[in-house]
């Protein structure tokens, strides 16, 4: 308590600076003064009397010490005076100072943006209490599987194919058996939908849910109710509950949306409710559903199959829906997978036409707490790229700090000497020099956060494509932030203490006689040497990976991908299903394609059923007329549905034969151009126009296929990828095609820029259905970058970290050079003295520079050849160790040396030698 | 505890008193440097137990007083029976060790 009190009483008069001083002298003196008088009355002379009572009194400064400590508190003035003395020197040595903090801000915010970005799309969970009790369904089979229709993605295994979609009756069927995990729930992200909320039209994403998904997923409504059993049902109203972000976006968070009414797909539905803050759906934690909808309502809003509905027992061959479960108490999942397993066969058996060789497809039970983890798939490989890349950038800023930091405490290791000397204690010139180290380390720190924040903004910009409308929000991870700041931080404050302690312990006079005339000195400077060939190492392994990345890049660019990139304009119309069943969606894209064609500025028009390089593609079945179905052959060809003018708008050249014409139409003789590699593939030796061949069969679902006749031969284009090489494929005009129920991509010629296009493109088509919307409209060049994004990506940062690499090894050459060669003055007189000549001494610095440099870039070569097959996947067209990659980046990094070495060879050279001699 | 004490008999007194009294109380065996009185008194006030304030000495000078303030006084008393307690335990040590030596 009084402790308490006292150092209260402390705190304020530091916090107050009131200066006791006074009041101690003033009672001092008249301390004194009275022990004087009394002295004098006892008989002493006056002067005597007054040195007694000073002697009396006692050592007036000691006391007065003992009185100013006993009044605040003098640690903390003195850590206080300490600040002060070392913002002082950073400010001073500002180059120093702000290479410093660069650095450390660079590796802080460059770890923490990339590491955020790795644990948002591999590590989060999905925001549902207890995600890890999630399970997901999924399953496997061979070639011959009985599953042959489906929406949704499907992966490419050994032997087969994987996929999380299954039929509903499927669903149903487990759901009734399932007694191996909590109740199972499905749903289906179905991608975009065409809204109209206040007559506005918008394009929205939106995710089917089974009426148990929320009560499964125990999640709570922000507003309104969640969707229940009961919506669930066929002929229940049609409900949706809509995501917070719409709530804000498009209705301002008004509480009176509830039982609101907006069209999707040109069906009325009502709002019944707001989803929670952070809720993304079961689909991924990076998608954001805007709508959600019961299943039930699939047949009205997004119908699809042969009369609208996948759901009862009329579409079992549809496999669609992504079924999970919670994991119950007690079972394991292996046991799970068992159960569910044989369910799964029974449904298959009663559901499919089964033929001899068709195989059933075996069920497998998977973690569902980041659901159906697709990121996994396509980012983890690329960021694992960028994780080793920014973790060689945080090890080489580390090093930098502490190859700058090193320097200096060396630099300063007289002056510690000195102030040990003069009675300093140890504890107090570290920890000056803690302070010092803990500034620049805080000031780093501040500036690595901002980066990071500006990171986390600026990262999910760069992954999104301008005409994409999901959302990705990459909120700072906070924790994330502390690891790198903690680790970057704590190397700062080592590198800076290690040094000073060491300098500490030494023997304070030798040290001073060393360091005074100071001739041979290569020993010491070894460990900074050693840190700079560090330096100069990982710079050329960053140099040499960001070149092959941007190489890659420049290789693609110059890919031909067999069509006319340049002045195409695209877009997409997907009819509504409901008011165009086929064929009178055939006629809808007729009319369309005829309408665009007498717009002004536009040269020609036409439409495909798949878009170029949009990584989307057909697959169908392909036998020249004669050959006989066999499963054990690739009996298969890649296929798109075009418009008449298709390869004199896209600049596809016709080789031989003839192109589609206006005479090809739904009645005519079914008629087909194959590609150059096909026709050679198929049709070998022989002369291919006039072949037939079957396509688009499957027995199973009691289709027969067309006999399509060869007309023409076609360029060899790229299909889905600019990575991927001309595929053989064949082409039909849409017309003579059962439908096109995933719409179509529009390619208009034009020299116009998009923008101007657009809206009389818009126009045109509203003049002949106002309620369809032009979706993702862009050029085709634009579609090709965005198809390189994740190249563009890798390329850009790998280059900046690559640049920045240079930037600190050239920093840190100079800096050790420098320093070297202000430590030689006196050996560089005493050799220019004896004659040398300033251009050997010049040499002798660059030679010493130059062999630091060499070292480190053999071991970077070292390096890279032992590193770069790791990322053969995301090149393209280079060899992982292309030789002419390798001499680029020896070559930079050696200039680079040379180049930081040259102004402190300059300065040796210009050495006085009386004056470098006098010096000390 | 003797400043305490000290200022809890003569009530109000000045830096100069107090070294003064506590001198003649000792006997003069005391002779410590009276400057460090005043650190130590300066302590006594930020713990509360003293206060002070500035007056006219005898000699019409300024001087600064010193009083013994409640918590003083209630410190003074709990270090009182504190040392009481103590010299009694110590004396009844030292008296043990002359029965045995008689």
């Amino acid at each position: 308590m009084r402790l308490l009190k006292r150092s209260f009483a402390r705190l304020r008069n530091l916090a107050s600076r009131q200066s006791d001083d006074q009041r101690f002298l003033e009672e001092m003196e008249e301390h004194v003064s009275r022990q004087t008088e009394e002295n004098v009355c006892s008989g002493m002379a006056p002067a005597e009397a007054r040195r007694q009572a000073v002697l009396k009194f006692g050592a007036v400064e000691a006391i007065r010490e003992q009185y100013h400590a006993e009044k605040s508190l003098p640690f903390v003035e003195s850590i206080v005076q300490d600040v002060r003395y070392s913002l002082r020197i950073l400010r001073k040595s500002w180059g120093f100072t702000s290479m410093a903090a660069i650095s450390l801000a660079l590796a802080i915010g460059a770890n923490t943006t990339i590491f955020s970005v790795m644990k948002r799309l591999l590590l989060d969970r999905l925001e549902v209490p207890h995600a890890e009790q999630l399970r997901l369904l999924h399953w496997h089979g061979d070639k011959h599987t009985a599953v042959s229709n489906m929406w949704g993605i499907t992966d490419n295994v050994a032997e087969g194919i994987a996929a999380a979609s299954f039929s509903y009756p499927a669903f149903e069927q487990l759901r009734r058996d399932n007694h191996v995990l909590e109740d199972l729930f499905a749903f289906k992200n179905v991608g975009t939908m065409n809204a109209t909320i206040d007559g506005n039209a918008q394009i929205l994403q939106g995710e089917l849910v089974s009426g148990n998904f929320f009560d499964q997923l125990q999640v709570q409504p922000q507003l309104g109710r969640l969707i229940l059993p009961d919506d669930d049902r066929i002929g229940a109203p049609t409900v949706a509950l809509i995501s917070l972000e719409l709530w804000q976006r498009a209705f301002g968070s008004s509480p009176a949306v509830v039982g609101r009414t907006i069209k999707v797909n040109m069906v009325p539905v009502t709002i019944i409710g707001v989803a929670p803050s952070g809720f993304t759906g079961a689909e991924s934690v990076q998608s954001s559903p805007d709508l959600f909808l019961p299943l039930s309502s699939q047949p009205l809003v997004e119908p699809r199959g042969k009369n609208g509905s996948l759901l009862g027992a009329s579409s079992p061959q549809i496999w669609w829906l992504n079924i999970m479960g919670r994991a119950r108490d007690g079972v394991a999942d292996i046991s799970a997978q068992a159960a569910l397993d044989t369910s799964l066969s029974a449904v298959v058996r009663s559901t499919l036409r089964l033929d001899a060789n068709t195989t059933i497809p075996r069920l497998d039970v998977l973690d569902g707490s980041r659901g159906l983890f697709r990121s996994k798939q396509m980012f983890a490989k690329p960021l694992e790229v960028l994780m080793a890349v920014v973790g060689l950038v945080l090890l080489l800023a580390c090093s930098n700090i502490a190859s700058l930091l090193f320097a200096r405490s060396m630099a300063r290791q007289r002056e510690v000497a000195l102030r040990l000397a003069l009675g300093a204690g140890r504890a107090r010139v570290l920890r000056g020099v803690l302070t010092e180290s803990f500034l620049l380390a805080t000031l780093g720190g501040a500036l690595g956060v901002a980066l990071a924040f500006a990171g986390c903004r600026a990262l999910p910009a760069l992954l999104a494509n301008p005409w994409d409308t999901s959302q990705f929000t990459m909120p700072l991870d906070w924790s994330v932030l502390a690891f790198t700041a903690s680790v970057t931080l704590l190397s700062g404050l080592l590198f800076g203490t290690v040094p000073a302690w060491i300098a500490t312990r030494s023997d304070g006079g030798a040290c001073l006689k060393a360091t005074g005339p100071g001739s041979t000195r290569r020993r010491k400077g070894l460990s900074g040497r050693m840190i700079v060939t560090f330096q100069i190492m990982l710079s050329t392994l960053l140099v040499a990976g960001a070149l092959l990345f941007v190489g890659t890049l420049i290789q693609l660019a110059h890919v031909n991908p067999g069509f006319r990139t340049d002045h195409l304009v695209l877009f997409a119309i997907q009819q509504p299903e409901l008011r165009y069943p086929a064929p009178k969606d055939l006629q809808l894209h007729r009319q369309i394609e005829e309408r665009l064609r007498a717009l002004p500025g536009v040269q020609s028009v036409t439409l495909s059923e798949v878009g170029y390089i949009s990584d989307s593609m057909e697959n169908t079945n392909f036998l020249p007329e004669g050959e006989p179905p066999n499963p054990d052959k690739d009996q298969s060809a890649w296929n798109n549905a075009v418009g008449s003018g298709f390869f004199h708008t896209m600049g596809i050249p016709i080789v031989a034969g003839r192109d589609f014409n206006e005479n090809d139409t739904a009645s005519a003789p079914k008629v087909g151009i194959l590609s150059e590699s096909l026709a050679r593939k198929a049709f070998p030796g022989q002369n291919p126009i006039g072949k037939r061949f079957l396509a688009h069969f499957h027995p199973s679902e009691g289709k027969p296929g067309d006999l399509i006749e060869v007309v023409g031969i076609s360029g060899d284009t790229r299909y889905w990828s600019l990575k991927q090489d001309p595929v053989g494929m064949f082409y039909q005009p849409y017309q003579q095609t059962p439908n096109l129920d995933f719409g179509a991509t529009y390619e208009v010629r034009t020299s116009l820029s998009p923008a101007s296009v657009a809206p009389s493109l818009r126009k045109a088509v509203q003049s002949i259905d106002p309620d369809l919307p032009l979706q993702e409209i862009r050029t085709q060049q634009g579609q090709i970058d965005a198809s390189m994004q994740q190249e563009r990506i890798i390329a850009a940062l790998t280059a900046s970290f690559g640049v920045l690499a240079l930037v600190l090894a050239s920093v840190g050459v100079y800096g050790v050079m420098a320093y070297s060669v202000a430590q030689r003055t006196s050996e560089i007189g005493i050799r220019m003295a004896l004659g040398a000549r300033p251009r050997e001494v010049f040499t002798m610095v660059l030679r010493e520079a130059t062999w630091m440099a060499l070292v480190g870039i053999a071991c970077g070569i070292g390096a890279t050849l032992l590193s770069t097959h790791l990322v053969t996947s995301l090149l393209y067209g280079l060899h992982p160790n292309d030789p002419r990659i390798l001499a680029t980046s020896a070559l930079l990094l050696a200039l680079i040396g040379l180049v930081a070495s040259w102004v402190p060879a300059r300065c040796a050279a210009a050495v006085e030698p009386m004056q470098a001699l006098r010096h000390e | 505890m003797m400043v305490l004490k000290t200022l809890g008999v003569l009530g109000p007194l000045h830096g100069y008193g107090i070294a003064r009294r506590i001198e003649q109380i000792s006997g003069d065996q005391l002779a410590l440097n009276q400057g460090t009185l005043y650190p130590l008194l300066l302590r006594l006030e930020q713990e509360g137990a003293i206060e002070s304030e500035w007056g006219p000495s005898e000699n019409n000078r300024r001087a600064r007083f010193y009083r013994l303030t409640r918590a003083g006084r209630k410190q003074l008393q709990a270090e009182l029976r504190d040392w009481q307690q103590t010299a009694d335990i110590i004396a009844r040590f030292l008296a043990i060790n002359a029965e045995t030596r008689s």
